[in-house]
């Protein structure tokens, strides 16, 4: 195959084409989120519509159209979940500080009585971080942290010691040390990227397991205080 | 590579890949003054306020618990190696992360208090923060989409068009509003009416020297001269 | 003067500080419909005209740069080549089980950057290692403060009752 065809020299014109269309939208988008921040009132309603405001970003990133833009949207996307999940903690806890009232950490509106929650939880668990494994770095990560994530919630009832909240905790810093050692194994040793692509790889994976994994831990311990 | 930035001759750079770390003088200065306030930080204990009543001899003592001065010092020593990090980076896209990670924790360094007008003000502080999410990631992108790069070593050499002017005004309302700023500064003043002194002045640190630094890239981006 | 009085006091208030901010942007963002916008098509890490790879039957498009996985360095464009010694051998590299299964498939591609090796790992973790270091590290704040605001109030407090 000819390398025109593999990688282009220059972006193609049908992307440049796109492109004002495109920042168009993101700043359209981006100005309906910000006008409906400053009508509203509720500071929830704001908390969530942020969310509309970091699409526009997303779409002005995607606009420039190259692997570049791609791997640039990844950290915008991170952040923004990030500080979503941070600040609505707060919300949470300023609120009930200010009413004196309690709420559920992960409110569930049913009793989440299902037969799939007694069944199968370890079959599907296993699958999902299995097939996570396999797919390595932060997609994998996410599906085998739903994995861990539904073993954890399916599992309330029985209790597991309270210190595993600090163990997976600890491992996931870990994680991210391995991968921390991967990129610095990048520059000092280049001969060996192929197990720095694996640490990095794997550490992502840990990391990012863990972490959906530690939100079922915390979920478990306040359903075992009833 | 022998580049100079702003009239001053690079004295070094650190290649990480695409990123490269330049050591100009002056970052070089606001680098080593953020670490050496950072390890200030990183020694020192809290103060305790005093609250006095009213008509009475009782004072209260507001004091910092265990847990929350270890999470505080935590958090205020990342602040302060983001800062650090953020005023020797030499790529656009690189910086931005490193303003959003102080952005989140000078969140984290208040969230622990008990007070709820502190609360509320780091909560709105957070807002602001995350709606600032859009001009910085936007800003650089505009910036990449129209020069076709984003490491300032090379952007210092393409000259300034319309768009590359309009991005960087994005960027830099972006940082204006994740290190709350004149005229956002009303949540961040708020967010200093809590106890545990040195790690909230990291805090305001961190704004200044990431101001100054933006100025820098403004004027990179710019070359208004 | 006392409208002018009433704006910078209302300045003073946390609560309408988001809104102000929003509206500033919104201006500004305004001001983007009118700024002469283009793409410049001398870009980093160009990708090949969208649908290009698929119809000519690559089992790795629309990823495919090139290269022989362990041997040859796939076409990389980036900033500084220099710096990345070994830049291309990410980006050419696909795991054992990844060969396998794009023999099988054309349609390998559309999940190759969920297995190491790929283009995107190649910025991801090689050539902007850092980006994504630094962005892992605001994950891993954000746990750090939303983990311990949740175990020391929201749940400390119902022990305490």
């Amino acid at each position: 195959m000819s390398a025109s065809v593999l990688v282009p020299t220059v972006v193609s014109p049908i992307v440049v084409s796109l492109y004002v269309p495109a920042i168009f939208t993101g700043l359209i988008v981006g100005l309906i989120g910000l006008m409906a921040i400053a009508y509203q009132k509720d500071d929830l309603n704001a908390l969530i519509l942020t969310d509309i405001v970091g699409m526009g970003m997303l779409i002005l990133v995607a606009a420039v159209g190259t692997d570049l833009a791609e791997a640039l949207i990844l950290p915008g996307l991170v952040v923004e979940l990030a500080e979503i999940l941070a600040i609505s903690e707060i919300l949470m806890s300023r609120e009930m500080r200010k009413k004196g009232e309690t709420a559920e950490l992960i409110p569930l509106p049913t009793s989440m009585d299902m037969e799939v929650m007694t069944t199968a939880p370890t079959f599907l668990a296993i699958i999902l971080i299995v097939y996570g494994a396999f797919l390595s770095g932060f997609t994998g990560g996410a599906v085998a942290g739903g994995g861990i994530l539904f073993y954890i919630i399916s599992r309330r009832m029985r209790g597991v010691p309270s210190d595993t909240w600090e163990g997976i905790a600890g491992v996931s810093g870990i994680a991210w040390c391995l991968w921390l050692v991967g990129f610095l194994v990048f520059f000092v040793f280049p001969q060996y990227w192929l197990l720095a692509l694996f640490l990095a790889a794997f550490g992502v994976f840990i990391k990012v397991a863990f972490k959906a994994g530690l939100i079922g831990v915390i979920g478990r311990e306040e359903f075992n205080k009833k | 590579m022998d580049i100079i930035i702003l009239g001053q001759q690079l004295m070094g750079y650190i290649p990480l890949g695409d990123i490269v770390l330049y050591l100009a003088p002056v970052n070089l200065f606001m680098f080593a003054s953020a670490l050496a306030f950072t390890t200030l930080i990183a020694i020192s204990r809290t103060e305790t306020q005093v609250e006095a009543g009213v008509g009475t001899l009782k004072d209260q003592e507001v004091k910092v618990d265990k847990d929350e001065f270890k999470i505080r010092r935590f958090l205020a020593i990342v602040c302060g190696l983001a800062t650090a990090g953020a005023m020797i980076t030499g790529d656009l896209f690189n910086f931005t992360l490193f303003v959003c990670l102080i952005g989140i924790v000078n969140i984290g360094i208040v969230a622990a208090v008990k007070q709820i007008d502190v609360l509320d003000a780091a909560f709105q502080y957070g807002l602001v923060a995350m709606i600032a999410i859009l001009p910085l990631f936007g800003g650089a992108a505009m910036i990449l989409a129209s020069t076709g790069t984003i490491s300032l070593l090379e952007i210092a050499h393409i000259p300034t068009t319309f768009m590359m002017i309009f991005g960087s005004l994005l960027l830099f309302l972006g940082v204006a509003g994740e290190t709350g700023v004149a005229p956002f500064y009303a949540t961040k003043a708020e967010m200093f009416r809590t106890p545990g002194s040195p790690f909230l002045l990291i805090i305001h640190l961190s704004s200044l020297l990431v101001i100054i630094r933006v100025i820098e890239i403004l004027l990179i981006i710019n070359k208004p001269f | 003067m006392s409208r002018i009085g009433r704006f910078w006091n209302s300045l003073a208030t946390p609560k309408k500080i988001p809104r102000f901010y929003s509206v500033i942007l919104g201006v500004l963002l305004l001001v983007g419909f009118i700024m002469p916008l283009a793409l410049n098509d001398q870009q980093l890490y160009p990708r090949p005209t969208p649908q290009l790879q698929i119809d000519e039957n690559d089992p790795l498009a629309p990823y495919d740069r090139g290269g022989v996985p362990l041997k040859e360095p796939g076409i990389v464009k980036s900033q500084y080549p220099q710096f990345s010694e070994k830049s291309g051998m990410v980006t050419s590299y696909l795991s054992p089980i990844a060969i396998g299964v794009s023999n099988t498939t054309i349609y390998y591609g559309t999940s190759i950057y969920s297995s190491p090796g790929g283009l995107i790992d190649e910025i991801l973790y090689y050539s902007r290692g850092f980006d994504t270091i630094l962005e892992s590290t605001i994950l891993m704040m954000a746990f750090v403060v939303a983990t311990w605001v949740a175990l020391h109030f929201t749940m400390k407090r119902r022990e305490e009752e």
